[in-house]
């Protein structure tokens, strides 16, 4: 099982997954941190919230996406949940939800804060009819998540792939 | 006269002892060669089916590259090999810094993984071609992944010099202690539909690289003329390609459909009400 960690972001993958932690480039002020896992291989160009992977999910595959927000939300209604969900359920999952709506899939998104830091987890599923196979699939990825209270700091330069 | 008799017969015996010793090397000489699998006369290599130097590959098999292993261990050999071992997930850092974990095992394409160095003179050739998989001609669906030692190993800001941005490159000394690379520049190939190692070891220049690749892919069934991540997504589907059209797009949602238990007939293929399609809408 790999093991992968930066930006105060750790996950310990479960079989077939795989991911990235990364921070995106910006010209026009601070960006935070983002963590995208898969089941299915991640394109290099793919937008925060799975642009560009989603269309490319088979119907057992899942998709999430942990993406860091700034400190001003911090204390807001929006992010008043403490602590991510401890798990999810296929009840949580809607094809409504989506941010990119494509026949078959389902999504939940969730606000909270967590170790000091707000966040969102944004998670896709291939197909709604399979929620009852897949959401557990999901849960192992949700508990196997780490977050630490402050964020490294952050190199400057970085290809944009990352 | 009885004296030219005896000369003849003594020079006939020495000339027969000569005849009988040259026989016997040319038959130790057969008998070396087709140990080697090249022999004159091998039935296999006259039917064309086999590929020589089986010896190549099994010493890739046990980790101990030579040092210059031929490029053919990369390719399947027609002979049962001996099994090179699972292929691990690569997790590590990128060049900038940030995580990284590639699955090898979560498609159904082939992944090139290859272990290059920053100061490797011969690794050079590797990254300008590698970093630029667009321009390689390899099998469609085919995800190239470039594998340096971790920071501790190797300088980050060398290895950012030399990556692209067109191809993932994971810096992690784990990857190459798991899969066991004897030094750089070494290759593995592991084919996503098995989750099994297909070829590993080294190529002189990217032409045998991919040459290799494409021979890996052609015995594993692939078809080269698939385009895209179609190859990529056969055992999944690809039910959102928009490129699919017509009786192939149909025959893709049928698949779909089918992998999500909805057969012909099922009820929620005619649904009634805006509820039954959003049933969590409210």
């Amino acid at each position: 099982m790999a093991t992968i960690g930066a930006h105060g972001i750790t996950a310990r993958l479960p079989q077939g997954f795989e991911g990235r932690i990364y921070v995106r480039p910006s010209a026009v002020g601070p960006t935070y941190p983002v963590a995208q896992f898969a089941t299915f291989p991640i394109p290099d160009e793919v937008g925060d919230f799975g642009s560009g992977a989603v269309n490319l999910m088979g119907p057992g595959d899942v998709f999430a996406t942990l993406f860091e927000y700034g400190p001003e939300s911090l204390g807001t209604a929006l992010f008043a949940r403490q602590g991510r969900p401890a798990a999810l359920a296929a009840a949580d999952f809607s094809p409504t939800m989506l941010r990119r709506g494509l026949p078959g899939q389902s999504g939940t998104q969730w606000f909270f804060t967590e170790a000091g830091r707000p966040f969102s987890f944004y998670a896709v599923l291939g197909s709604h009819t399979m929620r009852h196979v897949l959401v557990p699939r999901l849960n192992q990825l949700v508990t196997a998540l780490g977050v630490t209270a402050t964020a490294p700091g952050l190199p400057a330069a970085r290809p944009l792939w990352n | 006269m009885i004296a030219l008799v005896v000369v003849s017969t003594f020079a006939v015996l020495v000339l027969g002892v000569l005849v009988a010793g040259l026989l016997r090397s040319h038959a130790d000489i057969l008998r070396s060669l087709h140990e080697l699998g090249v022999g004159v006369g091998d039935p296999v290599l006259e039917a064309g089916a086999a590929t020589p130097a089986p010896a190549a590959a099994t010493a890739t098999a046990t980790g101990a590259a030579p040092p210059t292993l031929a490029p053919t261990t990369l390719a399947p050999t027609a002979a049962p090999a001996p099994p090179l071992g699972p292929a691990p997930t690569i997790a590590g850092r990128t060049p900038a810094g940030d995580a990284r974990a590639i699955s090898v095992t979560n498609s159904d394409g082939l992944t090139l993984l290859a272990f290059l160095s920053s100061g490797c003179a011969s690794c050079a050739g590797f990254w300008e071609a590698l970093g630029h998989p667009g321009r390689l001609d390899l099998p469609a669906g085919t995800r190239a992944v470039i594998v340096t030692k971790g920071p501790d190993r190797e300088v980050p800001s060398e290895v950012r010099a030399r990556a692209t941005g067109q191809v993932p490159v994971v810096m992690s000394t784990e990857a190459w202690l798991e899969y066991q690379v004897p030094g750089s520049p070494f290759f593995v190939l592991v084919d996503g539909a098995t989750g099994t190692k297909v070829g590993q070891g080294v190529a002189n220049h990217v032409g045998q690289l991919v040459d290799l690749v494409r021979r890996a892919e052609h015995d594993r069934g692939g078809d080269a003329s698939r385009g895209g991540d179609r190859g990529r997504n056969r055992r999944r589907g690809r039910r959102n390609d928009p490129a699919l059209g017509g009786p192939e797009r149909e025959a893709a949602a049928d698949e779909v459909l089918r992998a999500a238990g909805i057969h012909p007939g099922d009820p929620s293929l005619y649904p009634r009400t805006l509820d039954d399609v959003f049933p969590h809408r409210s």
